[in-house]
């Protein structure tokens, strides 16, 4: 019982608070453990101007157990997976404590997305990425703030060139099809092999890809 | 034959011997090594100097009654450079048997022992303890490197104690109209917080601590870093609470240190074995020796792997036999059915007793419990059913070498089972003994310590078939067609045979002459002690010789 009556004043305080840019409702009204949240994306990060919604299941022990929580929004970030929305966060596993509220743990996402920690990545391929270059990550991030988080509605998906949607410069992938493979191929392998950018000269890597790319089609 | 009784004259003398003088060592190092001779008294000297007795005195202290299991498996040749440079000599095969309560009584006693040098409460010690993982050494190092420091990250209270504030806040407390963070029901109740001022209703926090007695961290107060101490947990929870904490907080630095402790397997024993320096174990792999410990309740269990006594199996052996086992035991169920029909009349059998001498009871039939053979040659001369007679070497070579070799396996596998289902029935033989001794004791006013040589005879014939039981372990991976294989076999065979009399004699029907046989047991058991030493030294030179490689 104590438990609606926390979920319900945990709804107000955030109410309270418009302040804070946060927003936190029910998903259906006959469902109060089910919830959807929303906050902004930090400003000076390439998560700027986007809405972020993240998917709310409150248990039964709550709150003395975490609320289970993953991005519906998608998020080009170390610590939350880029297909499935998962994150990777102390304070909704074993940091937990029963002080913490639905609105204080939204406020850490969004510090999350500030200050990632790729050293204990949730998605490998994206963590590589950030610690490998910096920028091509930035770009990417901000790409897909863009493409899925920006608050404007959704732009259409289709026209967005696959390698860009991955960080790989397009010119590598031009390479490639001009060896005559098709292109979402060519950016599936570029993904597994974790390359984005590639020196004209390094022809061990040039050679491992089509070998790769050889192997897969 | 002839060969067989020479082998087993000179197991005989070192099984013997071998701790009763450094003179009888040296005896056995001469015959083994080759460049050591009996004159050389340089070589006599390193010997002695190297001879593991102290060490086994050590274990004898301890474990007192069960200095038969040293004597069969600690591997008197164990000699290394280790044992020659340690000065304590047997330091480094000390171990000692602890509950999870002596591990903590201990951890106290440092605690005890800290505090002048922390001067703060041992309370708050054992706090810093918890969270340096039980690591004296570490926390002292970060405590004098950054003493104020560790005590916030720790969440020791570094306020003063005199103040007022403080003495107000920290406790249980009766508050009308309280208002929960928490649950948020405002309701009259009691209310707990530490020095902080976070202030929470007791069942919120009774809740949170009872989620948290089982992960062995520091509890702390549910919105800053300050630990709850053990006498605020028992507080809150009314009960002592605080011990299980301490349990889980001891089990997770055991399971950090499952280098040097290790819970015995058995099911349902607390005990764990703490082995100090394991450096020496490595020595023992390397010779195809394993360090076998016994725990409070006499449960012996190896050290390095932690399966049951497995000699002279070693512990790849061991591994490698287990995981086959699980492996085929799938194809085996057929073959490990508990009831035989009789070879003669095909009525249906069960085994009740240890002793595989089997006698129909509907048409009065002798059989070997293993091969279903008749019994007649088995008790005269040799135990056949150790020998696996290989049916297919007059066949063509064309047949299946798969098939052939499960068939082997199959073999080895059954017999290995049978032993350990006789050795299980032992043990209710055992209970029937005790029974029986006690019945003698009252009947005939015979004293305790008169009919202790059937509990004796008892254990013998326990060891004496585990050995035999993993012996099958060691000659299903060693090659069959070399000469000390076919020792080894012989070797099994004569253990076979003598445990099976033994367990014969400990059949007792009636009391009264058992006592007049008293003699009798003692030269069986002895004869099955002195066969098990000698399998047991003849599977190791098969490990050491790698005639006995497990593969998979």
């Amino acid at each position: 019982m104590s438990r609606a009556k926390r979920i319900m004043k945990e709804m107000q305080a955030v109410k309270d608070d418009p302040a804070a840019k946060i927003n936190l409702e029910f998903v259906t009204e006959s469902d109060i453990h089910h919830l959807k949240g929303s906050f902004l994306g930090p400003p000076g990060t390439p998560y700027d101007g986007g809405l972020f919604i993240v998917d709310i299941e409150v248990p039964m022990e709550y709150p003395f157990k975490p609320p289970k929580m993953k991005f519906d929004t998608k998020v080009y970030h170390p610590n939350v997976s880029s297909v499935t929305g998962a994150i990777c966060l102390d304070i909704l596993k074993n940091a937990w404590s029963p002080v913490i509220t639905l609105k204080s743990a939204l406020i850490s996402l969004q510090a999350l997305l500030q200050s990632p920690e790729p050293n204990d990545p949730q998605d490998a391929e994206v963590a590589q990425h950030y610690l490998r270059d910096k920028d091509s990550f930035n770009k990417t991030a901000a790409l897909w703030t863009k493409l899925y988080a920006s608050a404007n509605g959704k732009d259409s998906e289709k026209d967005v060139d696959e390698a860009k949607l991955y960080g790989i410069d397009p010119a590598l992938v031009e390479h490639f099809e001009a060896l005559g493979f098709a292109k979402p191929k060519i950016v599936e392998v570029l993904r597994r092999l974790g390359i984005k950018t590639l020196d004209s000269t390094d022809d061990a890597t040039d050679d491992k890809i089509t070998d790769e790319l050889l192997r897969s089609s | 034959m002839t060969s067989v009784q020479s082998e087993d004259n000179s197991s005989l003398i070192y099984g013997d011997d071998f701790d009763d003088d450094d003179e009888s060592i040296d005896l056995y190092e001469s015959q083994t090594t080759a460049t050591c001779s009996m004159g050389d008294t340089a070589c006599h000297k390193l010997n002695s100097l190297v001879s593991q007795e102290s060490e086994f005195d050590f274990d004898e202290d301890q474990f007192s009654g069960n200095e038969s299991d040293d004597e069969l498996l600690v591997d008197p040749m164990t000699l290394s450079k280790k044992a020659l440079d340690d000065d304590k000599g047997g330091s480094s095969l000390k171990y000692e048997c602890l509950t999870t309560q002596d591990i903590l009584d201990r951890m106290l006693k440092r605690v005890h022992h800290l505090q002048p040098v922390f001067s703060i409460p041992s309370e708050d010690i054992l706090v810093l303890m918890q969270r340096y993982d039980w690591n004296e050494e570490r926390l002292l190092e970060e405590w004098t490197e950054k003493m104020d420091e560790l005590l916030v990250e720790a969440g020791i209270n570094t306020s003063n104690p005199g103040d007022k504030l403080n003495i107000t806040m920290r406790g249980i407390k009766h508050r009308s109209d309280f208002n929960c963070f928490i649950c948020c029901e405002v309701r009259s109740t009691e209310t707990f917080s530490l020095e902080c001022g976070h202030e929470y209703c007791i069942e919120c926090y009774r809740r949170y601590i009872s989620d948290r007695l089982n992960e062995g961290n520091v509890i702390t107060c549910m919105d800053c870093a300050l630990a709850l101490k053990n006498e605020d947990i028992d507080a809150i929870m009314g009960t002592p609470s605080s011990a299980r904490l301490m349990d889980s907080s001891i089990k997770s630095f055991i399971q950090k240190h499952n280098r040097n402790y290790k819970w015995c397997p058995y099911a349902d024993c607390k005990c764990i074995i703490h082995l100090n320096d394991t450096s020496y174990l490595q020595e023992y792999t390397r010779l195809h020796c394993s360090r076998f410990v016994t725990c409070k309740f006499s449960h012996i269990f190896c050290f390095g792997c932690g399966y049951g006594m497995h000699a002279p199996a070693d512990c790849n052996v061991t591994m490698a036999w287990v995981k086959k086992a699980r492996k085929e035991s799938e194809n085996l169920n057929w073959v490990l059915s508990h009831t035989k029909e009789c070879p003669k009349c095909s009525v249906n059998i069960e085994k009740n007793g240890g002793c595989n001498h089997m006698v129909c009871s509907s048409c009065k039939y002798e059989f070997c419990w293993i091969c279903s053979g008749e019994w007649g040659p088995h008790g005269r001369s040799f135990f056949q059913c150790t020998m696996y007679k290989n049916d297919d070497e007059k066949q063509k070579a064309s047949v299946e070498n798969s098939k052939k070799a499960l068939k082997r396996y199959t073999f080895y596998y059954r017999v290995f089972n049978e032993h350990e289902v006789s050795a299980k029935l032992d043990w209710k033989l055992g209970q029937t003994v005790g029974q029986k001794v006690k019945a003698m004791q009252e009947k005939m006013g015979v004293s305790w310590i008169e009919g202790q040589f059937l509990a004796e005879s008892l254990q013998i014939l326990n060891e004496g078939r585990t050995v035999l039981k993993w012996s099958f372990a060691v000659a299903f991976y060693s090659d069959a067609s070399h000469n000390l294989t076919k020792i080894f076999v012989d070797n099994q065979m004569l253990l076979s045979n003598a445990v099976e009399q033994l367990s014969e004699l400990l059949q007792i029907k009636n009391p009264e002459t058992t006592m007049k046989r008293k003699s009798e047991f003692y030269n069986k058991a002895g004869y099955v002690r002195n066969r098990t030493r000698a399998l047991i030294e003849c599977g190791r030179d098969l490990l050491r010789k790698c005639i006995c490689k497990p593969v998979d």
